[in-house]
């Protein structure tokens, strides 16, 4: 029927549609940032084209990256990890297919739109007012599905797991709401407030809370090791809903928005290593004894690398928001870089190893390739550093450009290096997610094929014979 | 139990919104200063700024331009205050600076600077990495570069005269053994240019000669009308002391104003470039114009004419 088709029942097929969408948007958001890093080494590649015109590839490659590529990718894995931690079904498969094609034409809307300038000028908050109604619709189908699964549960107690991901699609809504600011008119300094805000909680309030849960959920599952410390997870859990939220003005230090604001907001950047290192002591002490199946084990090895870029990320940020050091960085491509540490590094690789892990769980079907996985790994690794590399270096000699009044005609020549090394290492990058999409099509489409083949054939013979 | 920890996470959440997003809409209400930048059209200017700042917008300048000025900063002009910004919605203060920042940047430039500069950033600044903008209408164009000359109202002095050279090469003037306005001197200056000039500035003097295309930043092009406002010391102190920033040689390199006669080329071949040197420069009215963006596009970059269509000064940009 054409309704099970377009919305179907099956069971997993939610999560499953999702993380195909997820690969399939995170080709061209992650191809654009490719494209713009290509055009920054040569600002002539393309010309009199609007559409790849670097501003607006940009656009694109922040919205379509954390929109459409992690985003959609985590729904994914929040549809298939959490009827598995409450050992029932999903409440409504139906309800999440729904949402898996109003998330799509989303992603639709917003590249077209971005790509043409359609924007509300707002970064992280480019989309316009339809696009927006939009992504409340599905976040609250989203919440309603998951909240209802939890009511629904066959087991009383609630792994920590889920505590982040209901947190996280509490929060998110209400943040993504109040982010936005289509509807009203705030006055520019406080539109900046409200807007670091929005551009520092999708981060806390999403990326980190729903990654982390993720961390929680794989590396007991892979490990076959117990939780070192529920107590610490609870910890940690706390700690981040305390102190993620306030962190936003860290991103407007010498602005003149009120200092006390500032203060909140740096305070609370410092405290956050508390929660960052109980998470992870937790994390590596749960690895004890298990640690050569990053070896092995390509779940394994995504996710503990994941936790370690994690690490890095959460003492990178409390150490740049501090008043000193972001006097000298701010402003500069090391920012840059950090903001790939902590989307790309941590919650990208986190996302990879929830699809390795949960994908063959949904559909059945195991991976077509162990080997594309590992040049999976390898690619995005390496080229990973090397971006990471590249932009904090380019990044420092920026900052003292600015801090030592070196006019900028100088310092940017000095830079041109590394522009370079950071196109290569987005080609790295762009390759090894090509491979993962490849990797995730063999996977899923061509053995039916190759089954059906083989059954037509022997229906064939049988009628030969 | 759980009842409590969801209790938590909503009281912690709102009270963290009512801390760090309701709080400072009421305690942080800056009264307008008076300097933020003014989007009025101007009948005569046939540019509107308002519209201009939506062109902006649209393009995403500010991922790469901020708008505001630090303590740290140098050279962008005054601080910049927390009143400057009441009508600045969206707030365009931008997240990185990969170009320069634009607080106070109205009236820096002349209107057909920018424009050219919006076109073919690098035909203008070379070895920038701005992209180019040529697919902008006309109408957007004008829009934008008004725009951009009302940022910063007019907190910063404008820029009403050229660089000059320093007061040493003014004294020069007094000491120059060659007539810098006569035929004869301008051909002896053209032998020299041959031989030490046009590999790089090319035989025209259109800045294309062999050398540029391995150069980073790309020679001056001296057709430019611009270059008729160049005074003979200018002329003889860029000659004698390079361009900072650039391959320009030094070619005054080893003499000093008290023994004039070392240095690659003598004093008085330096003269005789000048004499040839300001011939060059083409005037206005005998440049080839174009009325449209989509024309001027496969205009070669050495030659990118002037706009005669709308052209157009802004309100309180300037000369």
């Amino acid at each position: 029927m054409l309704v099970d088709r377009i919305l179907s029942n099956q069971e997993g097929s939610a999560s499953r549609n999702f993380m195909i969408s997820a690969i399939w948007w995170s080709l061209f958001a992650m191809g654009a940032g490719m494209f713009a890093g290509l055009e920054f080494s040569n600002p002539d590649l393309v010309h009199n084209v609007p559409q790849l015109a670097m501003p607006h590839l940009r656009m694109w490659h922040v919205n379509g990256v954390a929109i459409g590529w992690l985003s959609m990718g985590y729904v994914g894995a929040i549809y298939y990890m959490v009827p598995s931690l409450a050992k029932t079904r999903l409440w409504s498969e139906r309800l999440g297919n729904f949402t898996m094609w109003a998330w799509n034409l989303l992603m639709v809307g917003a590249f077209c739109t971005l790509l043409n300038g359609v924007t509300e000028g707002r970064e992280y908050a480019e989309l316009c007012a339809v696009l927006d109604v939009m992504a409340l619709v599905a976040l609250a189908c989203i919440s309603l599905n998951v909240y209802m699964t939890i009511v629904h549960r066959k087991v009383k107690k609630l792994y920590v797991s889920l505590w982040y991901f209901l947190g996280a699609l509490f929060w998110f809504p209400l943040v993504y709401l109040i982010g936005q600011r289509t509807f009203v008119y705030l006055p520019g300094l406080n539109d900046a407030i409200v807007g670091w805000f929005y551009g520092h909680n999708i981060l806390g309030m999403w990326f980190t809370t729903v990654g982390v849960g993720m961390m929680y959920y794989l590396l007991p599952r892979t490990t076959g090791n117990p939780l070192y410390s529920h107590g610490l997870s609870m910890l940690g859990f706390w700690g981040i809903a305390l102190f993620y939220a306030p962190t936003g003005t860290h991103h407007i230090l010498q602005s003149p928005v009120p200092e006390w604001l500032k203060a909140i907001a740096v305070i609370s950047s410092v405290f956050l290593l508390v929660p960052v290192l109980t998470v992870l002591t937790n994390f590596f002490m749960t690895m004890k004894g298990k640690w050569q199946l990053m070896v092995t084990d390509m779940p394994t090895r995504f996710t503990v690398t994941s936790c370690m870029f994690y690490l890095f990320t959460c003492v990178q940020g409390p150490f740049q928001a501090t008043r000193w050091i972001n006097w000298y960085v701010h402003f500069s491509q090391w920012v840059v870089g950090h903001a790939h540490l902590a989307l790309l590094g941590t919650f990208s690789f986190i996302l990879s190893a929830a699809i390795y892990y949960g994908l063959p769980r949904v559909s059945g079907r195991q991976w077509h390739s162990q080997g594309l996985i590992r040049a999976h790994w390898w690619l995005k690794f390496l080229g990973f550093w090397l971006m990471l590399a590249s932009l904090t270096i380019a990044g420092l000699v920026q900052a003292a450009g600015w801090q030592f009044g070196i006019p900028i005609d100088q310092w940017s020549m000095q830079i041109r290096p590394y522009w370079f090394l950071r196109a290569i290492s987005g080609i790295m990058i762009v390759l090894g997610q090509f491979i993962f999409a490849y990797n995730t099509y063999k996977t899923l489409y061509t053995p039916a094929r190759a089954e059906a083949k083989a059954r037509a054939k022997a229906q064939a013979a049988e009628v030969r014979a | 139990m759980y009842r409590a920890g969801a209790l938590g996470v909503l009281i912690t959440f709102f009270l963290i919104i009512w801390a760090t997003v309701l709080m400072p809409m009421v305690l942080f209400n800056p009264k307008p200063s008076g300097n933020g930048n003014v989007y009025s059209y101007d009948e005569k200017a046939h540019a509107d700024p308002a519209r201009g700042r939506r062109v902006f917008v649209r393009e995403g300048c500010f991922y790469c331009h901020t708008q505001f000025t630090r303590l740290q900063d140098r050279g962008y002009g005054p601080l910049v205050k927390a009143g400057d910004y009441v009508f600045e919605t969206p707030h365009q203060l931008g997240t990185a600076r990969t170009g320069p920042d634009l607080t106070n940047e109205g009236g820096k430039f002349p209107s057909e600077w920018q424009k050219a500069h919006l076109i073919n950033p690098r035909a203008v600044k070379p070895g920038s990495i701005m992209p180019s903008f040529s697919y902008l209408s006309d109408k957007d164009m004008n829009d934008l570069v008004a725009y951009i000359q009302t940022l910063g109202n007019g907190r910063e002095k404008k820029v009403t005269a050229y660089v000059e050279a320093p007061e040493e090469y003014k004294l020069a003037l007094a000491t120059k053994t060659v007539d810098t306005n006569s035929d004869a001197a301008a051909n002896a200056g053209r032998g020299l240019y041959i031989q030490n000039c046009a590999a790089c500035h090319g035989m025209e003097g259109l800045g294309n000669g062999p050398n540029s295309i391995s150069l980073e930043k790309k020679p001056a092009n001296f057709t430019r009308p611009f270059y008729k406002q160049y005074p003979d010391d200018f002329w003889f102190y860029r000659i004698t002391e390079g361009v900072p920033g650039t391959r320009m040689p030094r070619w005054g390199d080893g003499a000093t104003l008290a023994d004039p006669r070392g240095g690659i080329l003598t004093p008085e071949q330096r003269w005789y470039l000048v004499a040839y040197l300001k011939t060059l420069s083409k005037d206005r009215d005998r440049e080839e114009t174009v009325d449209n963006l989509r024309q001027l596009n496969k205009v070669k970059v050495e030659q990118l004419p002037i706009l005669t269509k709308e052209q157009w000064e802004p309100p309180s940009g300037g000369e």
